[in-house]
């Protein structure tokens, strides 16, 4: 892990970019969002994927592609939660004097 | 945190552009990965000895295929390539090198090259030793047929280089060496190179033992050769040493009292046992006939050529080889000279005094016994004696003054008689042969130098 996140840190830095991006929007974007049950299914499947790399049957490039996945899709979720909590504390400061 | 969970539902279609960086990612990144991954892996093993080392990378999976010459060695292989940092899983292809049991080595040599076989320990002591055979063998090809095996017994390298040393001084053979047992066969390049290879042997790193030694040296030739029409008997060939070698070159000028000696012989190491026992009589035998040639080979002795008259052949054919040390053997090719044409009294009495005027009878000092080395020339006199066959010869013998003049009278005549004997013994008639003593009665030459009285202690032939 450390190895990859010295390896590809543009990457990972793009991805929580990404990230830090999608969570700003977040708070304030109106909508539904994914439904319920996708959500579900979308997080069961990211844990079926985190399963199969912490147990390495994945083998060979798969497997490195699969490690990369989930590590740029972590700092992406970071983002999200940092982008969504600085986003949210930014509204919550400027709401009352609104 | 509520809040969080709610708007992580919006946080999902990033993941479109999220797996779209990931493909770029993954399709740039993974060659690159895999390569730094071989480096470091290779880099890992680079202290690890291993043969037939082969490292591929697919993500971050290494498959790791190569030959340990220990189970430790195996294991830290692994160990090593696992513990390098990105990689996931090492496939584990590596095996022990096999063990060869009896653990043979051999080097062959023939004219054009040096053929290296069997099992090596290691990649580095197999390479030492083909440099080695290079070193030691300039200009021979070097064949390597060696394969690595476990299974090799301790201070292995010290012993092969040690024996391909050895295999320098071979012209051709073989060595092997089986566990510690070492087997030499073939023929040395140089005399004595037997002797030195066995003094080498010596040498060998402990444990280790010569369980054959069958090398060969290459014949040990001593060659004479009388030529009656340049009058000269050539020695070529080798002797023991400096010492035999005088001894040799002196014995021939006393048998040869006519011929030049032409001295072409070396030193060398290797003679057999008993060599000068045996080629001073054979130089003797060799003195008597009117042409031949002289061949000692190794403990062979072959004679050929001419004896002056059919007793003297025979004698050679069976009295030579008594004279040898044990294990030596005598080859003789002896024919006869076709006899001379009879001539009358006076060229007979002619021709003994020009071979006793060339050389003298010898004697044991004080005594009545010919010394071997006077054959040659008593063989000349028979010859001469055979062509005159009507005349009747008086020997006379004589002394210096040294001594009483009773000793010397009665020494002189025994000396006569002994000559007469001989004679008679040939084969000659009895009734034409007398022997007369005449003490110091009769000199040729003062009394009073060493020189004279050499010449005044002689044998006469006077024909009646």
């Amino acid at each position: 892990m450390a190895y990859l996140t010295t390896f590809y840190w543009g990457w990972l830095l793009g991805s929580a970019l990404l990230g830090f991006a999608m969570g700003w929007i977040s708070v304030v974007q109106h909508g539904e969002g994914v439904s319920r049950t996708l959500r579900w299914w979308l997080s069961a499947l990211v844990v079926a994927l985190i399963a199969a790399a912490l147990t390495r049957v994945v083998p060979g490039r798969f497997g490195y592609w699969l490690d990369l996945g989930l590590i740029m899709f972590a700092f992406y979720l970071c983002g999200c939660v940092i982008g969504a909590w600085l986003r949210a504390w930014v509204v919550s400061r400027t709401a009352p004097s609104a | 945190m509520h809040g969080l969970f709610r708007w992580s539902g919006k946080w999902w279609p990033g993941v479109i552009p999220l797996v779209i960086f990931w493909a770029i990612a993954a399709w740039t990144s993974t060659e690159p990965l895999e390569a730094d991954l071989a480096q470091r892996s290779t880099a890992a093993l680079k202290d690890t000895i291993l043969d037939k080392r082969r490292i591929s990378v697919a993500g971050r999976d290494v498959t790791l295929a190569a030959d340990a010459f220990s189970e430790d060695g195996r294991q830290s292989a692994v160990a090593s390539v696992e513990a390098v940092p990105g990689v996931r899983l090492v496939d584990d292809e590596t095996r022990l090198v096999p063990e060869a049991k009896p653990f043979v080595w051999s080097a062959e040599r023939d004219v054009l090259r040096v053929t290296l076989s069997g099992s090596s320990p290691l990649p580095a002591i197999r390479g030492r030793l083909i440099e080695a055979a290079r070193a030691n063998l300039g200009g021979v090809e070097v064949v390597d047929r060696m394969n690595l095996s476990r299974g090799a017994p301790p201070r292995f390298d010290n012993a092969a280089l040690l024996l391909l040393d050895q295999v320098g001084k071979l012209k051709d053979g073989k060595i092997t060496l089986s566990d510690t047992q070492v087997s030499l066969s073939g023929m040395a390049r140089d005399l004595g190179g037997r002797e030195a290879i066995a003094a080498a042997l010596k040498n060998l790193p402990e444990g280790f033992s010569v369980a054959a030694n069958e090398v060969k040296a290459p014949p040990y030739i001593f060659q004479a050769y009388k030529d009656p029409v340049a009058v000269t008997l050539t020695l070529t060939g080798n002797v023991p040493d400096n010492t035999v070698h005088a001894a040799l070159v002196a014995a021939a000028g006393r048998k040869f009292f006519n011929e030049k000696v032409v001295d072409n012989l070396k030193a060398s190491v290797g003679a057999p046992t008993g060599f000068a026992n045996a080629v001073v009589p054979a130089l003797g035998a060799l003195s008597r006939l009117s042409t031949g040639t002289l061949v000692v080979s190794d403990r062979e002795v072959k004679l050929s050529g001419d004896a002056l008259y059919e007793a003297a052949a025979n004698e050679i054919r069976a009295g030579l080889g008594k004279d040898f040390p044990p294990g030596w053997q005598f080859k003789p090719e002896i024919s006869v000279k076709p006899a001379a044409s009879p001539v009358d009294a006076t060229v007979c009495q002619q021709l003994f005094s020009e071979l006793l005027g060339k050389a003298r009878i010898r004697f044991e000092s004080g005594k009545a016994d010919i010394v071997a080395d006077s054959a040659g020339l008593l063989d000349r006199l028979i010859e001469t004696a055979l062509r005159c066959p009507t005349s009747n010869i008086e020997v006379s013998g004589h002394t210096d003054t040294d001594g009483d003049e009773a000793g010397n009278q009665t020494l002189s005549e025994k000396r006569a008689q002994a000559v007469a004997d001989y004679l008679i013994k040939a084969g000659l008639p009895a009734e034409r042969f007398s022997a007369v003593g005449y003490g110091s009665t009769q000199p040729i030459a003062g009394n009073d130098t060493d020189q004279g009285k050499a010449q005044n202690r002689r044998i006469d032939f006077v024909v009646k």
